[in-house]
C-alpha cells in the first residue's frame, strides 16, 4: 500500500507505540509481582507512588520514544518527496496500536460519563452543608445504603449518607472524613483516570490487573495513614468507624472514578487489623531527600534527552522505522 | 507384555451420590497423595481395614464417576477425576440447582436461608473486629497508666 509522507508518519507512529508498548508491557507484566514484593516494604504512600509509576511507565516511555525520538527522525531524516509502499507488518501493527488507544480513550470517556451522571444524581439529592470541624463542604444525601465517597476527577466533592453521620461518633466522622481528604488531596480520582486512559498490552487484555489492584489497596492503606497521623488512638477510631459503616449495610458498587470508603472486594478484616497492629510511620521524606530525587529526575531526563537528539541515535531510529514500514 | 501395558478405563458419571465415611476418607486420601493402588491406600488408613473392603470401597468410587482408574502390572492405580475444589463446587451445583427446581417455596427458603448464613457470618466478623479494637484500646489504656 502507497502512502503519503504524513500518512506514513502516523501509522509509523502507531506501529512503533504499538511495539514499544507491547514489549514494555510484556516486561513489566513479567515483573509486577517482585514490583508488589518489593512495594511491600516501604510506606503506602511510597508504595502507591511506585506501582502508579510503573503501571503508566510502558505509556510514558512509549510516547516519549515516539514522540522524541522516532517521529523527529522520521521528520529529520525522511525525503519529503518520495512515496514509499507500507508493508502489512506495519500496517497491522498500526492498526492494534489505533485498537489500544481507541479502547482505552473509550473506557476512560464512559468511566468519566458515569462519574458525572453520579455527580449530578448526588446534587439533585443531596444539600450542602457543613459539619462541624470541617471547612470544606459535604453533600449530605438521605440514602439507605451508607456512603462515604469523594466524586469529581478535577474539583472533587465528598458526599456522605446522613445514616453514616448519625451512626457514627465525632472522632470517628472527622477520622473518616480525613481519610477522604486523603484521597482529594493524593488527587487519586484523577489518578485513576490516568489508570484507565493508559493503554493495556493488547486490546482486549489490559494485562495489568495485579498491578492496578495492588496499587487500589496501597492508595486505601495511604488515605488510612494520613487520617491515622501516627496516633494510635485515631487508628482504633477509624477502625471502629470502619466497623461501624460496615454494619450499616452493604454498599453499592460505586462508579470507577468515585473513590469510596469501604471499596468493593476490599478486605475488611486485613484493613482493620492493618490499623489495630501496625503503628504507621508518620515521618515526612526529609528535604533534602526530595530535592535529592528531585534533581535526580532532572538529570536523568536531560540525559535521555540529549541522548535522543545525537544524529547517531537519530540514524539509528530512523533505520529502526525503515525496517518496520517494508 | 499384557501387564506391563497401561489401559484407561472410565465411565460417565450420572449425578452425584452422596458418599460414606469411608468414601470420604479413601477420596480425601488420594486428593492429599495422588494415584494410589489398593495396597497403597490401606497401608495409608489410619484404622487397620481389610484389602478387599478397601477394594470394594475403590471399585464403588470408581463406578459412581469419581475416580479414574488405570492398569498397571497387576493392579489397578486410582486417582481422582476432579479436583477437590471441583468436587465441591459440582456437589454445591447440584444441591443448590436440586433445591430450586423444586416447588417455589423451597427455592425461596433456600435463598433465604444462604441470605440469612452470609448476614450471620458477617455480623460475626464485625463482632470479633469490634472484639478486637475494644482489646486494643484496653491495651493502650493500661499501657499508659503509670
Amino acid at each position: 500500500m502507497m502512502g503519503s509522507y504524513l500518512f506514513r508518519l502516523l501509522c509509523l507512529s502507531m506501529a512503533s507505540f504499538f511495539l514499544v508498548h507491547l514489549a514494555l508491557g510484556a516486561a513489566l507484566s513479567l515483573l509486577a509481582p517482585a514490583a508488589i514484593r518489593l512495594s511491600e516494604r516501604f510506606r503506602p504512600q511510597l508504595a502507591a507512588r511506585l506501582l502508579l509509576l510503573l503501571r503508566l511507565a510502558p505509556t510514558g516511555l512509549s510516547l516519549l520514544m515516539v514522540a522524541g525520538l522516532l517521529a523527529p527522525s522520521y521528520l529529520w531524516l525522511e525525503p519529503r518527496a518520495a512515496t514509499e509502499p507500507i508493508g502489512w507488518v506495519c500496517l497491522a501493527a498500526a492498526a492494534l496500536g489505533l485498537a489500544v488507544w481507541s479502547f482505552s480513550i473509550a473506557r476512560a470517556l464512559r468511566a468519566v460519563g458515569r462519574s458525572l451522571r453520579h455527580i449530578r444524581h448526588c446534587q439533585r439529592a443531596a444539600r450542602k452543608t457543613y459539619l462541624r470541624g470541617e471547612a470544606a463542604p459535604v453533600w449530605l444525601i438521605d440514602d439507605p445504603a451508607p456512603l462515604v465517597m469523594l466524586a469529581g476527577v478535577l474539583r472533587s466533592r465528598l458526599v456522605i449518607s446522613s445514616k453514616v453521620v448519625s451512626a457514627l461518633s465525632a472522632d470517628q466522622l472527622a477520622a473518616v472524613l480525613r481519610h477522604e481528604r486523603a484521597h482529594s488531596r493524593s488527587r487519586d480520582n484523577f489518578k485513576r483516570l490516568l489508570v484507565l486512559l493508559a493503554p493495556g498490552i493488547l486490546p482486549f487484555f489490559r494485562g495489568f490487573s495485579r498491578l492496578e489492584q495492588e496499587w487500589a489497596t496501597v492508595t486505601e492503606w495511604a488515605a488510612d495513614d494520613f487520617a491515622v497521623a501516627g496516633d494510635c488512638h485515631r487508628s482504633l477510631t477509624l477502625a471502629a468507624a470502619l466497623v461501624r459503616v460496615a454494619r450499616l449495610g452493604a454498599v453499592p458498587p460505586s462508579p470507577v472514578l468515585v473513590t469510596s470508603l469501604m471499596p468493593n472486594g476490599m478486605d475488611l478484616s486485613t484493613r482493620v487489623d492493618r490499623l489495630l497492629h501496625f503503628v504507621p510511620a508518620t515521618a515526612k521524606p526529609a528535604r533534602h531527600a526530595r530535592l535529592l530525587s528531585g534533581g535526580a529526575g532532572i538529570m536523568l531526563a536531560a540525559s535521555v534527552i540529549a541522548l535522543m537528539a545525537q544524529p547517531v541515535t537519530l540514524h539509528a531510529a530512523h533505520e529502526f522505522l525503515e525496517a518496520l514500514i517494508r | 507384555m499384557r501387564f506391563l501395558k497401561s489401559i484407561t478405563v472410565e465411565q460417565t458419571p450420572p449425578s452425584q451420590p452422596p458418599l460414606g465415611h469411608l468414601e470420604t476418607t479413601v477420596m480425601d486420601l488420594l486428593w492429599e497423595r495422588g494415584e494410589s493402588n489398593v495396597h497403597d491406600v490401606v497401608q495409608r488408613l489410619n484404622r487397620p481395614l481389610a484389602y478387599t473392603t478397601i477394594m470394594t470401597t475403590l471399585d464403588r468410587l470408581f463406578k459412581k464417576g469419581l475416580l479414574r482408574r488405570r492398569k498397571s502390572a497387576r493392579a489397578f492405580l486410582y486417582s481422582p477425576r476432579w479436583s477437590r475444589m471441583e468436587w465441591e463446587q459440582k456437589r454445591a451445583g447440584e444441591f443448590v440447582a436440586g433445591f430450586l427446581s423444586g416447588p417455589q417455596p423451597a427455592g425461596e427458603l433456600l435463598i433465604s436461608c444462604l441470605v440469612d448464613a452470609v448476614g450471620q457470618q458477617d455480623e460475626a466478623l464485625l463482632d470479633e473486629l469490634e472484639k478486637k479494637i475494644r482489646l486494643k484500646r484496653k491495651e493502650l489504656y493500661q499501657r499508659r497508666k503509670p
